[in-house]
Protein backbone atom coordinates (compact mmCIF):
# COMPACT_ATOMS: atom_id res chain seq x y z
CA UNK A 1 0.00 0.00 0.00
CA UNK A 2 1.57 3.35 -1.15
CA UNK A 3 0.25 6.66 -1.24
CA UNK A 4 1.54 8.30 -4.65
CA UNK A 5 0.58 11.59 -6.59
CA UNK A 6 -0.97 11.04 -9.90
CA UNK A 7 -2.39 15.05 -10.83
CA UNK A 8 -5.62 15.43 -11.46
CA UNK A 9 -7.49 14.89 -14.47
CA UNK A 10 -7.97 18.39 -16.69
CA UNK A 11 -11.11 18.84 -16.35
CA UNK A 12 -12.89 16.27 -14.00
CA UNK A 13 -14.62 18.97 -12.34
CA UNK A 14 -16.52 19.21 -16.26
CA UNK A 15 -16.75 14.93 -16.08
CA UNK A 16 -18.22 15.04 -13.06
CA UNK A 17 -21.04 17.29 -14.04
CA UNK A 18 -21.65 15.32 -16.89
CA UNK A 19 -21.58 12.17 -14.99
CA UNK A 20 -24.37 13.80 -12.93
CA UNK A 21 -21.73 13.90 -9.43
CA UNK A 22 -22.76 16.88 -8.36
CA UNK A 23 -21.43 16.96 -4.21
CA UNK A 24 -17.73 16.25 -5.53
CA UNK A 25 -17.61 19.70 -3.34
CA UNK A 26 -19.72 19.87 -0.35
CA UNK A 27 -20.40 23.71 0.98
CA UNK A 28 -17.32 24.75 -0.69
CA UNK A 29 -15.32 22.51 0.78
CA UNK A 30 -13.42 19.50 -1.59
CA UNK A 31 -15.15 16.04 -1.01
CA UNK A 32 -13.24 14.07 -4.22
CA UNK A 33 -9.36 14.16 -4.30
CA UNK A 34 -7.99 12.98 -7.29
CA UNK A 35 -4.49 14.56 -6.73
CA UNK A 36 -3.21 11.75 -4.59
CA UNK A 37 -4.24 7.90 -4.81
CA UNK A 38 -3.40 4.72 -2.90
CA UNK A 39 -2.06 1.68 -4.40
CA UNK A 40 -2.28 -1.76 -3.62
CA UNK A 41 -0.65 -5.18 -4.18
CA UNK A 42 -2.95 -7.61 -5.65
CA UNK A 43 -2.20 -10.03 -2.80
CA UNK A 44 -3.13 -6.84 -0.52
CA UNK A 45 -6.22 -6.35 -1.64
CA UNK A 46 -7.11 -10.22 -2.14
CA UNK A 47 -5.67 -11.26 1.37
CA UNK A 48 -5.46 -8.11 3.90
CA UNK A 49 -9.05 -6.76 2.48
CA UNK A 50 -11.23 -9.23 0.55
CA UNK A 51 -10.62 -12.25 2.23
CA UNK A 52 -11.12 -10.66 6.21
CA UNK A 53 -14.55 -8.63 4.28
CA UNK A 54 -15.65 -11.98 3.79
CA UNK A 55 -14.82 -13.92 7.05
CA UNK A 56 -16.32 -11.08 9.03
CA UNK A 57 -19.38 -10.20 7.67
CA UNK A 58 -19.88 -14.60 7.68
CA UNK A 59 -19.06 -13.74 11.83
CA UNK A 60 -21.71 -10.84 11.85
CA UNK A 61 -24.28 -13.04 9.79
CA UNK A 62 -24.08 -15.60 12.31
CA UNK A 63 -23.77 -13.44 15.47
CA UNK A 64 -27.23 -11.79 14.19
CA UNK A 65 -28.52 -15.42 14.02
CA UNK A 66 -27.93 -15.41 17.56
CA UNK A 67 -28.78 -12.01 18.64
CA UNK A 68 -32.26 -11.83 17.17
CA UNK A 69 -33.09 -14.70 19.72
CA UNK A 70 -31.22 -12.84 22.64
CA UNK A 71 -33.03 -10.55 24.62
CA UNK A 72 -30.14 -9.97 26.58
CA UNK A 73 -27.89 -9.19 23.33
CA UNK A 74 -30.97 -7.18 22.03
CA UNK A 75 -30.91 -5.11 25.16
CA UNK A 76 -26.93 -4.57 24.87
CA UNK A 77 -27.27 -3.23 21.64
CA UNK A 78 -29.65 -0.60 23.05
CA UNK A 79 -32.80 -1.99 20.51
CA UNK A 80 -35.84 -1.05 21.97
CA UNK A 81 -37.94 -3.35 23.40
CA UNK A 82 -41.06 -3.00 21.30
CA UNK A 83 -39.07 -3.31 18.34
CA UNK A 84 -37.02 -6.75 18.96
CA UNK A 85 -40.42 -8.58 17.50
CA UNK A 86 -39.61 -6.88 14.03
CA UNK A 87 -36.03 -7.47 14.08
CA UNK A 88 -36.67 -10.71 14.96
CA UNK A 89 -38.82 -11.51 12.40
CA UNK A 90 -37.41 -9.65 9.50
CA UNK A 91 -34.42 -12.33 10.58
CA UNK A 92 -36.68 -15.41 10.92
CA UNK A 93 -38.26 -14.67 7.32
CA UNK A 94 -34.97 -14.27 5.57
CA UNK A 95 -35.23 -10.31 4.67
CA UNK A 96 -32.47 -10.33 2.41
CA UNK A 97 -29.99 -7.37 2.43
CA UNK A 98 -28.39 -5.37 -0.16
CA UNK A 99 -25.14 -3.96 1.15
CA UNK A 100 -22.81 -2.57 3.74
CA UNK A 101 -19.02 -0.93 4.42
CA UNK A 102 -16.71 -2.37 6.62
CA UNK A 103 -14.57 0.04 7.82
CA UNK A 104 -10.62 -0.74 8.61
CA UNK A 105 -7.57 0.42 9.71
CA UNK A 106 -4.41 -0.63 7.27
CA UNK A 107 -1.42 0.75 6.46
CA UNK A 108 0.49 -1.73 4.58
CA UNK A 109 1.36 -4.29 6.97
CA UNK A 110 -0.32 -6.45 9.17
CA UNK A 111 -3.82 -7.17 9.45
CA UNK A 112 -6.65 -4.51 9.01
CA UNK A 113 -8.44 -3.98 11.71
CA UNK A 114 -12.39 -3.76 11.35
CA UNK A 115 -13.25 -0.36 13.46
CA UNK A 116 -16.82 -0.63 12.69
CA UNK A 117 -19.94 -1.79 10.35
CA UNK A 118 -22.23 0.09 8.61
CA UNK A 119 -24.35 -2.43 7.88
CA UNK A 120 -27.58 -0.25 7.27
CA UNK A 121 -26.73 3.40 6.17
CA UNK A 122 -23.82 3.17 4.08
CA UNK A 123 -23.16 6.73 2.12
CA UNK A 124 -20.03 7.14 -0.63
CA UNK A 125 -21.19 4.21 -2.74
CA UNK A 126 -22.03 6.60 -5.91
CA UNK A 127 -18.42 7.42 -5.97
CA UNK A 128 -16.64 4.40 -4.92
CA UNK A 129 -18.82 2.17 -7.81
CA UNK A 130 -18.47 4.69 -10.57
CA UNK A 131 -16.90 7.79 -10.23
CA UNK A 132 -13.99 5.94 -9.16
CA UNK A 133 -14.20 3.80 -11.77
CA UNK A 134 -14.33 6.16 -14.74
CA UNK A 135 -11.60 7.73 -12.84
CA UNK A 136 -9.84 4.43 -13.50
CA UNK A 137 -10.85 4.00 -17.00
CA UNK A 138 -9.84 7.61 -18.08
CA UNK A 139 -6.58 7.18 -16.28
CA UNK A 140 -5.24 3.93 -18.16
CA UNK A 141 -6.84 5.72 -21.61
CA UNK A 142 -4.93 8.19 -21.01
CA UNK A 143 -2.01 6.73 -20.01
CA UNK A 144 -1.43 8.83 -17.00
CA UNK A 145 -1.69 5.39 -14.73
CA UNK A 146 0.28 2.21 -15.33
CA UNK A 147 -0.67 0.16 -18.12
CA UNK A 148 -2.24 -2.93 -16.65
CA UNK A 149 -3.72 -0.86 -13.05
CA UNK A 150 -7.17 -2.62 -11.96
CA UNK A 151 -9.11 -1.50 -9.03
CA UNK A 152 -11.05 -3.23 -6.76
CA UNK A 153 -14.49 -2.10 -7.47
CA UNK A 154 -16.75 -4.51 -8.71
CA UNK A 155 -19.32 -2.82 -6.82
CA UNK A 156 -21.76 -1.18 -9.74
CA UNK A 157 -22.40 -4.92 -11.64
CA UNK A 158 -22.84 -6.58 -8.51
CA UNK A 159 -25.51 -4.06 -6.97
CA UNK A 160 -27.44 -4.65 -9.74
CA UNK A 161 -27.41 -8.11 -9.55
CA UNK A 162 -28.42 -8.33 -6.35
CA UNK A 163 -30.81 -5.74 -6.67
CA UNK A 164 -32.30 -8.36 -9.79
CA UNK A 165 -32.33 -11.30 -7.07
CA UNK A 166 -34.33 -9.59 -4.28
CA UNK A 167 -36.12 -7.13 -5.91
CA UNK A 168 -40.09 -7.75 -4.81
CA UNK A 169 -42.52 -7.73 -7.44
CA UNK A 170 -44.26 -4.71 -7.72
CA UNK A 171 -43.03 -0.46 -7.59
CA UNK A 172 -39.90 0.03 -5.51
CA UNK A 173 -39.23 3.19 -3.76
CA UNK A 174 -35.66 4.83 -3.05
CA UNK A 175 -36.22 7.01 -0.08
CA UNK A 176 -33.75 9.61 1.52
CA UNK A 177 -33.53 13.41 3.04
CA UNK A 178 -33.65 15.25 -0.03
CA UNK A 179 -32.04 17.72 1.66
CA UNK A 180 -28.78 16.66 1.85
CA UNK A 181 -26.99 15.98 -1.52
CA UNK A 182 -25.14 13.31 -0.53
CA UNK A 183 -28.42 10.82 1.31
CA UNK A 184 -30.18 12.00 -2.50
CA UNK A 185 -27.02 11.17 -4.33
CA UNK A 186 -26.69 7.67 -2.98
CA UNK A 187 -30.46 6.77 -2.73
CA UNK A 188 -30.77 8.04 -6.59
CA UNK A 189 -27.74 6.07 -7.86
CA UNK A 190 -29.31 2.65 -6.32
CA UNK A 191 -32.57 3.67 -7.98
CA UNK A 192 -30.76 3.89 -11.25
CA UNK A 193 -29.06 0.40 -10.75
CA UNK A 194 -32.72 -1.10 -9.54
CA UNK A 195 -33.99 0.83 -13.14
CA UNK A 196 -30.79 -1.15 -15.03
CA UNK A 197 -31.76 -4.43 -12.55
CA UNK A 198 -35.47 -4.39 -14.54
CA UNK A 199 -37.65 -2.65 -11.54
CA UNK A 200 -40.48 -0.09 -11.48
CA UNK A 201 -38.78 2.67 -9.11
CA UNK A 202 -39.84 5.90 -7.75
CA UNK A 203 -37.54 8.11 -6.04
CA UNK A 204 -38.68 10.26 -3.10
CA UNK A 205 -38.02 12.23 0.21
CA UNK A 206 -38.61 10.32 3.26
CA UNK A 207 -41.35 12.86 4.21
CA UNK A 208 -43.39 12.10 0.75
CA UNK A 209 -43.86 8.36 2.34
CA UNK A 210 -47.55 7.35 3.36
CA UNK A 211 -48.69 4.67 5.37
CA UNK A 212 -52.40 3.31 3.69
CA UNK A 213 -55.37 1.82 5.62
CA UNK A 214 -54.44 -1.83 4.53
CA UNK A 215 -50.82 -1.16 6.35
CA UNK A 216 -48.47 -1.11 3.35
CA UNK A 217 -46.36 1.58 3.01
CA UNK A 218 -46.82 4.27 -0.71
CA UNK A 219 -46.06 7.27 -2.06
CA UNK A 220 -48.03 10.12 -3.35
CA UNK A 221 -50.55 8.76 -5.60
CA UNK A 222 -50.64 5.63 -2.50
CA UNK A 223 -50.16 3.50 -4.76
CA UNK A 224 -48.44 0.44 -2.19
CA UNK A 225 -44.47 -0.03 -2.26
CA UNK A 226 -43.28 -3.75 -2.64
CA UNK A 227 -40.01 -2.61 -1.55
CA UNK A 228 -39.07 0.44 0.33
CA UNK A 229 -34.93 1.56 0.56
CA UNK A 230 -34.92 4.00 2.97
CA UNK A 231 -31.01 5.39 3.63
CA UNK A 232 -32.84 6.52 6.86
CA UNK A 233 -31.19 5.04 10.80
CA UNK A 234 -33.18 2.22 11.69
CA UNK A 235 -33.22 3.51 15.18
CA UNK A 236 -34.82 6.72 13.74
CA UNK A 237 -37.20 5.15 11.80
CA UNK A 238 -38.70 3.30 14.54
CA UNK A 239 -39.11 6.76 16.69
CA UNK A 240 -41.03 7.89 14.55
CA UNK A 241 -44.55 8.16 13.84
CA UNK A 242 -44.91 5.34 11.51
CA UNK A 243 -42.46 3.22 13.37
CA UNK A 244 -45.23 0.75 14.43
CA UNK A 245 -46.27 0.18 11.34
CA UNK A 246 -43.30 -1.22 10.09
CA UNK A 247 -44.12 -4.63 11.99
CA UNK A 248 -47.42 -4.85 10.01
CA UNK A 249 -46.52 -3.86 6.56
CA UNK A 250 -45.92 -5.78 3.75
CA UNK A 251 -43.72 -3.28 2.17
CA UNK A 252 -40.17 -4.79 2.16
CA UNK A 253 -37.08 -2.66 3.47
CA UNK A 254 -33.67 -2.18 2.59
CA UNK A 255 -31.90 -2.91 4.88
CA UNK A 256 -34.14 -4.84 6.68
CA UNK A 257 -34.37 -4.64 10.06
CA UNK A 258 -32.33 -7.19 11.45
CA UNK A 259 -29.27 -4.43 10.03
CA UNK A 260 -30.09 -3.11 13.50
CA UNK A 261 -27.98 -5.73 15.05
CA UNK A 262 -24.76 -5.07 13.09
CA UNK A 263 -24.93 -1.13 12.66
CA UNK A 264 -24.27 -1.04 16.08
CA UNK A 265 -20.82 -0.22 18.23
CA UNK A 266 -21.90 -2.98 20.20
CA UNK A 267 -20.86 -5.86 17.47
CA UNK A 268 -17.77 -5.30 17.88
CA UNK A 269 -17.77 -6.35 21.93
CA UNK A 270 -20.01 -9.15 21.20
CA UNK A 271 -17.57 -10.14 18.05
CA UNK A 272 -14.72 -9.96 20.19
CA UNK A 273 -16.53 -12.46 22.69
CA UNK A 274 -17.42 -14.82 20.37
CA UNK A 275 -13.68 -14.63 18.24
CA UNK A 276 -10.92 -13.69 21.40
CA UNK A 277 -7.73 -12.99 19.29
CA UNK A 278 -8.98 -12.88 16.01
CA UNK A 279 -6.81 -10.91 13.61
CA UNK A 280 -8.82 -8.40 12.57
CA UNK A 281 -10.91 -7.47 15.63
CA UNK A 282 -9.79 -5.25 17.67
CA UNK A 283 -10.20 -5.81 21.58
CA UNK A 284 -13.54 -3.94 22.60
CA UNK A 285 -15.97 -4.21 25.49
CA UNK A 286 -19.11 -2.35 26.82
CA UNK A 287 -18.62 0.29 28.67
CA UNK A 288 -18.48 -0.29 32.69
CA UNK A 289 -17.12 -4.44 31.66
CA UNK A 290 -14.20 -4.72 34.06
CA UNK A 291 -12.05 -6.05 30.63
CA UNK A 292 -11.79 -2.68 29.66
CA UNK A 293 -9.08 -1.86 32.27
CA UNK A 294 -6.80 -4.05 29.93
CA UNK A 295 -7.37 -2.11 26.84
CA UNK A 296 -4.37 0.17 27.20
CA UNK A 297 -5.00 3.16 25.13
CA UNK A 298 -8.41 3.12 23.52
CA UNK A 299 -11.40 4.85 21.55
CA UNK A 300 -14.67 5.34 23.51
CA UNK A 301 -17.42 5.19 20.58
CA UNK A 302 -21.17 5.28 21.36
CA UNK A 303 -23.50 2.25 20.07
CA UNK A 304 -24.99 4.34 17.44
CA UNK A 305 -22.53 7.04 16.62
CA UNK A 306 -22.47 8.13 12.74
CA UNK A 307 -19.92 10.28 11.27
CA UNK A 308 -17.01 9.68 14.01
CA UNK A 309 -19.88 11.76 16.13
CA UNK A 310 -18.96 11.82 19.74
CA UNK A 311 -15.79 9.44 19.30
CA UNK A 312 -13.46 9.77 21.84
CA UNK A 313 -9.82 8.96 22.07
CA UNK A 314 -7.75 7.95 24.98
CA UNK A 315 -4.40 7.26 26.32
CA UNK A 316 -3.60 3.88 28.19
CA UNK A 317 -3.37 6.34 30.98
CA UNK A 318 -6.69 7.50 30.53
CA UNK A 319 -5.88 11.22 29.02
CA UNK A 320 -8.25 12.03 26.45
CA UNK A 321 -6.09 13.00 22.70
CA UNK A 322 -9.02 13.81 20.80
CA UNK A 323 -12.69 13.98 20.32
CA UNK A 324 -15.48 14.75 18.33
CA UNK A 325 -18.85 16.64 19.20
CA UNK A 326 -22.16 15.19 18.31
CA UNK A 327 -25.59 14.14 19.38
CA UNK A 328 -24.99 10.38 20.52
CA UNK A 329 -24.29 8.50 23.69
CA UNK A 330 -26.98 8.20 25.73
CA UNK A 331 -27.54 4.73 24.38
CA UNK A 332 -24.18 3.62 25.76
CA UNK A 333 -20.67 2.75 24.51
CA UNK A 334 -18.01 0.63 23.71
CA UNK A 335 -14.37 0.87 24.67
CA UNK A 336 -11.98 -0.74 21.95
CA UNK A 337 -8.35 -1.09 21.60
CA UNK A 338 -7.26 1.77 19.54
CA UNK A 339 -5.94 1.35 15.92
CA UNK A 340 -4.65 4.49 14.80
CA UNK A 341 -5.06 5.08 10.82
CA UNK A 342 -2.15 5.14 9.58
CA UNK A 343 -0.39 8.65 7.86
CA UNK A 344 1.10 8.91 4.62
CA UNK A 345 2.13 12.35 3.93
CA UNK A 346 0.40 13.88 7.00
CA UNK A 347 -2.84 12.00 5.40
CA UNK A 348 -4.73 9.43 7.45
CA UNK A 349 -6.44 6.94 5.33
CA UNK A 350 -9.51 4.75 6.13
CA UNK A 351 -10.79 1.64 4.51
CA UNK A 352 -14.16 0.99 3.68
CA UNK A 353 -14.86 -2.46 2.13
CA UNK A 354 -17.35 -2.67 0.23
CA UNK A 355 -20.21 -6.08 0.91
CA UNK A 356 -23.16 -6.49 -1.60
CA UNK A 357 -25.23 -9.51 -0.91
CA UNK A 358 -23.03 -11.30 1.29
CA UNK A 359 -19.75 -10.96 -0.40
CA UNK A 360 -17.09 -8.05 -0.95
CA UNK A 361 -17.75 -6.13 -4.16
CA UNK A 362 -15.34 -2.99 -3.81
CA UNK A 363 -13.29 -0.50 -1.76
CA UNK A 364 -13.13 2.72 -0.68
CA UNK A 365 -10.63 5.35 0.86
CA UNK A 366 -11.71 8.89 2.85
CA UNK A 367 -8.63 10.55 4.07
CA UNK A 368 -8.42 12.69 6.93
CA UNK A 369 -6.05 14.90 8.80
CA UNK A 370 -6.74 13.83 12.20
CA UNK A 371 -7.15 10.74 13.76
CA UNK A 372 -11.12 10.29 13.81
CA UNK A 373 -12.53 10.46 10.09
CA UNK A 374 -15.29 12.60 10.14
CA UNK A 375 -17.74 14.34 7.63
CA UNK A 376 -15.04 16.11 6.24
CA UNK A 377 -13.20 13.65 4.92
CA UNK A 378 -11.67 13.15 1.28
CA UNK A 379 -12.72 11.22 -1.16
CA UNK A 380 -9.24 9.52 -2.89
CA UNK A 381 -8.91 6.86 -5.41
CA UNK A 382 -7.16 3.97 -5.34
CA UNK A 383 -5.82 1.07 -7.90
CA UNK A 384 -4.47 -2.47 -7.71
CA UNK A 385 -0.86 -2.13 -8.70
CA UNK A 386 -0.27 -4.29 -12.15
CA UNK A 387 1.83 -7.47 -11.56
CA UNK B 1 -39.62 11.27 -10.78
CA UNK B 2 -36.69 11.06 -13.23
CA UNK B 3 -38.00 8.94 -16.14
CA UNK B 4 -35.43 10.60 -19.04
CA UNK B 5 -34.57 7.00 -19.56
CA UNK B 6 -33.36 7.72 -23.09
CA UNK B 7 -30.37 9.82 -21.82
CA UNK B 8 -28.36 6.94 -21.44
CA UNK B 9 -24.35 7.91 -20.36
CA UNK B 10 -22.50 5.06 -21.22
CA UNK B 11 -18.99 5.94 -19.58
CA UNK B 12 -17.37 3.36 -21.62
CA UNK B 13 -18.31 5.23 -24.93
CA UNK B 14 -16.92 8.26 -23.62
CA UNK B 15 -13.15 7.46 -23.85
CA UNK B 16 -11.23 8.99 -26.11
CA UNK B 17 -9.39 5.52 -27.70
CA UNK B 18 -12.96 4.69 -29.55
CA UNK B 19 -13.92 2.02 -30.23
CA UNK B 20 -11.15 -0.60 -28.56
CA UNK B 21 -9.79 0.89 -25.10
CA UNK B 22 -6.34 2.17 -25.33
CA UNK B 23 -5.26 -0.36 -22.99
CA UNK B 24 -6.95 -3.63 -21.77
CA UNK B 25 -6.05 -6.63 -19.33
CA UNK B 26 -5.00 -9.65 -21.34
CA UNK B 27 -8.16 -10.87 -18.93
CA UNK B 28 -10.23 -8.82 -18.30
CA UNK B 29 -12.88 -11.70 -16.59
CA UNK B 30 -10.35 -12.15 -13.69
CA UNK B 31 -10.14 -7.77 -13.32
CA UNK B 32 -11.17 -6.91 -9.88
CA UNK B 33 -13.25 -4.21 -11.16
CA UNK B 34 -16.82 -3.99 -12.93
CA UNK B 35 -16.60 -4.52 -17.23
CA UNK B 36 -19.09 -1.54 -18.23
CA UNK B 37 -20.25 0.58 -15.82
CA UNK B 38 -23.14 3.48 -16.82
CA UNK B 39 -26.38 5.06 -14.96
CA UNK B 40 -29.63 5.59 -16.86
CA UNK B 41 -31.12 7.95 -14.21
CA UNK B 42 -28.01 9.98 -12.66
CA UNK B 43 -26.01 10.93 -16.00
CA UNK B 44 -28.81 13.12 -17.12
CA UNK B 45 -30.34 14.67 -14.28
CA UNK B 46 -27.71 14.98 -11.88
CA UNK B 47 -27.87 13.59 -8.63
CA UNK B 48 -28.78 16.21 -6.89
CA UNK B 49 -31.39 16.91 -9.57
CA UNK B 50 -33.43 13.88 -9.60
CA UNK B 51 -36.87 13.79 -9.50
CA UNK B 52 -39.18 13.24 -6.55
CA UNK B 53 -42.02 11.83 -6.45
CA UNK B 54 -44.87 14.80 -6.60
CA UNK B 55 -45.38 16.18 -3.42
CA UNK B 56 -49.09 17.45 -4.21
CA UNK B 57 -50.63 15.09 -1.56
CA UNK B 58 -54.04 16.09 -2.20
CA UNK B 59 -56.84 14.17 -3.73
CA UNK B 60 -57.21 15.12 -7.20
CA UNK B 61 -59.94 14.08 -9.51
CA UNK B 62 -59.07 10.96 -11.58
CA UNK B 63 -60.54 10.13 -15.30
CA UNK B 64 -62.21 7.20 -15.10
CA UNK B 65 -64.01 4.72 -17.07
CA UNK B 66 -67.21 3.38 -15.67
CA UNK B 67 -69.28 0.56 -17.25
CA UNK B 68 -72.30 -2.13 -16.10
CA UNK B 69 -70.04 -5.04 -16.92
CA UNK B 70 -67.65 -6.48 -18.83
CA UNK B 71 -69.22 -6.49 -22.11
CA UNK B 72 -70.12 -2.94 -22.02
CA UNK B 73 -66.50 -1.72 -21.36
CA UNK B 74 -65.14 -4.26 -24.29
CA UNK B 75 -68.16 -2.87 -27.00
CA UNK B 76 -66.51 0.63 -25.87
CA UNK B 77 -63.05 -0.41 -27.29
CA UNK B 78 -61.06 1.94 -24.98
CA UNK B 79 -59.55 -0.93 -23.25
CA UNK B 80 -58.71 -4.13 -24.37
CA UNK B 81 -61.52 -6.57 -23.79
CA UNK B 82 -59.29 -9.02 -21.81
CA UNK B 83 -58.46 -6.19 -19.43
CA UNK B 84 -62.00 -5.24 -18.87
CA UNK B 85 -62.88 -8.53 -17.80
CA UNK B 86 -59.89 -9.29 -15.76
CA UNK B 87 -60.66 -5.42 -13.93
CA UNK B 88 -64.54 -6.82 -13.83
CA UNK B 89 -63.58 -9.56 -11.96
CA UNK B 90 -61.43 -7.91 -9.40
CA UNK B 91 -64.11 -5.51 -8.61
CA UNK B 92 -67.05 -8.37 -8.54
CA UNK B 93 -64.97 -9.94 -6.27
CA UNK B 94 -64.30 -6.92 -3.74
CA UNK B 95 -67.78 -6.24 -3.86
CA UNK B 96 -69.01 -8.53 -1.04
CA UNK B 97 -66.67 -6.92 1.48
CA UNK B 98 -66.35 -3.49 0.36
CA UNK B 99 -69.76 -2.78 -0.44
CA UNK B 100 -71.30 -0.04 1.97
CA UNK B 101 -73.26 -1.47 4.93
CA UNK B 102 -76.47 0.01 6.41
CA UNK B 103 -78.63 -0.98 9.49
CA UNK B 104 -81.88 -0.91 7.23
CA UNK B 105 -83.16 -0.69 3.51
CA UNK B 106 -84.37 3.20 4.06
CA UNK B 107 -81.26 4.09 5.12
CA UNK B 108 -79.72 2.54 2.16
CA UNK B 109 -81.60 3.78 0.16
CA UNK B 110 -81.79 7.32 1.54
CA UNK B 111 -77.86 6.84 -0.19
CA UNK B 112 -78.07 4.88 -3.01
CA UNK B 113 -81.98 5.05 -4.28
CA UNK B 114 -85.37 3.04 -3.93
CA UNK B 115 -84.93 -0.26 -5.29
CA UNK B 116 -81.24 0.11 -5.39
CA UNK B 117 -80.40 -2.14 -2.16
CA UNK B 118 -81.21 -5.70 -0.92
CA UNK B 119 -80.29 -7.60 2.02
CA UNK B 120 -76.33 -8.60 2.23
CA UNK B 121 -76.68 -12.43 1.63
CA UNK B 122 -74.01 -13.31 4.15
CA UNK B 123 -75.92 -11.07 6.89
CA UNK B 124 -79.11 -10.65 6.04
CA UNK B 125 -79.63 -7.92 8.68
CA UNK B 126 -77.99 -5.97 6.95
CA UNK B 127 -78.50 -4.10 3.51
CA UNK B 128 -76.17 -2.88 0.63
CA UNK B 129 -76.44 -1.37 -2.16
CA UNK B 130 -76.48 -3.47 -5.83
CA UNK B 131 -73.11 -2.69 -7.48
CA UNK B 132 -74.41 -0.40 -10.71
CA UNK B 133 -71.06 -1.36 -12.25
CA UNK B 134 -67.57 -0.64 -12.17
CA UNK B 135 -64.61 1.93 -12.45
CA UNK B 136 -61.34 1.44 -14.21
CA UNK B 137 -58.66 3.16 -15.15
CA UNK B 138 -58.59 4.93 -18.84
CA UNK B 139 -55.38 2.88 -19.49
CA UNK B 140 -53.92 -0.17 -17.58
CA UNK B 141 -51.21 2.27 -16.76
CA UNK B 142 -52.49 4.61 -14.72
CA UNK B 143 -52.67 1.93 -11.83
CA UNK B 144 -56.45 2.61 -10.92
CA UNK B 145 -57.81 -0.23 -9.00
CA UNK B 146 -61.16 -1.55 -10.39
CA UNK B 147 -63.82 -0.83 -7.77
CA UNK B 148 -67.68 -1.24 -7.84
CA UNK B 149 -69.77 1.63 -7.89
CA UNK B 150 -73.12 1.93 -6.93
CA UNK B 151 -75.99 4.14 -7.59
CA UNK B 152 -75.61 7.47 -5.97
CA UNK B 153 -79.21 9.04 -5.09
CA UNK B 154 -79.47 12.68 -6.66
CA UNK B 155 -78.19 15.63 -4.12
CA UNK B 156 -77.42 12.92 -1.26
CA UNK B 157 -74.61 14.30 0.95
CA UNK B 158 -74.36 17.29 -1.28
CA UNK B 159 -72.99 15.71 -4.53
CA UNK B 160 -74.81 14.97 -7.45
CA UNK B 161 -72.36 12.24 -8.79
CA UNK B 162 -74.15 9.66 -10.63
CA UNK B 163 -72.37 6.77 -8.74
CA UNK B 164 -70.17 6.62 -5.73
CA UNK B 165 -67.78 3.99 -4.03
CA UNK B 166 -67.69 1.89 -1.58
CA UNK B 167 -64.99 4.42 0.45
CA UNK B 168 -67.51 7.34 -0.51
CA UNK B 169 -65.45 8.51 -3.66
CA UNK B 170 -68.36 10.28 -5.84
CA UNK B 171 -68.02 9.18 -9.59
CA UNK B 172 -69.46 12.17 -11.91
CA UNK B 173 -70.35 10.94 -15.44
CA UNK B 174 -70.00 14.02 -18.23
CA UNK B 175 -73.67 13.20 -19.17
CA UNK B 176 -74.95 12.52 -15.36
CA UNK B 177 -75.88 8.94 -17.38
CA UNK B 178 -74.45 5.65 -17.75
CA UNK B 179 -71.29 7.19 -19.84
CA UNK B 180 -68.02 5.90 -20.37
CA UNK B 181 -65.46 8.32 -19.23
CA UNK B 182 -65.93 9.94 -15.68
CA UNK B 183 -64.63 11.73 -13.02
CA UNK B 184 -63.77 10.20 -9.66
CA UNK B 185 -63.05 12.33 -6.70
CA UNK B 186 -61.90 9.90 -3.73
CA UNK B 187 -63.63 10.53 -0.41
CA UNK B 188 -62.29 13.30 1.67
CA UNK B 189 -61.45 11.48 4.41
CA UNK B 190 -58.46 9.70 3.18
CA UNK B 191 -57.39 6.79 5.24
CA UNK B 192 -53.70 7.15 4.27
CA UNK B 193 -51.53 9.09 6.50
CA UNK B 194 -48.50 11.16 5.53
CA UNK B 195 -44.99 12.49 6.65
CA UNK B 196 -44.53 9.41 9.47
CA UNK B 197 -41.18 8.98 8.33
CA UNK B 198 -38.19 11.47 8.56
CA UNK B 199 -39.08 13.03 12.05
CA UNK B 200 -35.98 11.71 14.39
CA UNK B 201 -33.08 12.76 12.13
CA UNK B 202 -31.95 15.53 9.70
CA UNK B 203 -29.57 14.51 6.72
CA UNK B 204 -26.21 12.76 7.09
CA UNK B 205 -23.66 10.71 5.58
CA UNK B 206 -22.15 8.00 7.84
CA UNK B 207 -18.67 7.43 6.49
CA UNK B 208 -16.87 8.65 10.06
CA UNK B 209 -15.42 5.98 11.90
CA UNK B 210 -12.08 6.45 14.01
Amino acid sequence: MRRFACGERPGWREIAREAGFAFHTIDGAPYWDESHAYAFTLTEIEEVIEAPSAELHALCLAFAADAVEDERILASLAIPEPVRDTVRASWRRGDPSLYGRLDFSYGGSGPAKLLEYNADTPTALYETAVFQWLWLEQGLAEGRLPAGSDQFNAVHERLIARLGEIAPPGLFAFAADSSGPEDLGTAGYLQDCAVQAGCETILLDLGQIGLRADGAFCGPDERPFAGLFKLYPWEWAFQDAFGPAVAAAPTRFLEPPWKMVLSNKGLLAHLWAREPGHPNLLPAYFEGDPACASLGAFVRKPLLSREGANVEMFSAEGTRLAGEPGPYGTEGYIRQGLAELPCFDGRRPLLGAWIVGDAPAGLCIRESEGPITGDGALFVPHLIEPA
Amino acid sequence: MADDREAQADFGRRRPAEPAPAVTPPDRSASKRSQTVSTVLVASAGLAALGLGSLDRTAPSKDVLVYVDAAACAADGIRPADECRSDYATARAAYPSTAPHYGSSPECEGHHGTSHCQPDPNAPTQFVPRMAGYLLGRRAADWVTPEPVYDHRQGHGGHDGSYCTGSGGKVSTGSGGHASSAKLKPAAAKATSFGGFGGSGKSFSSFGSS
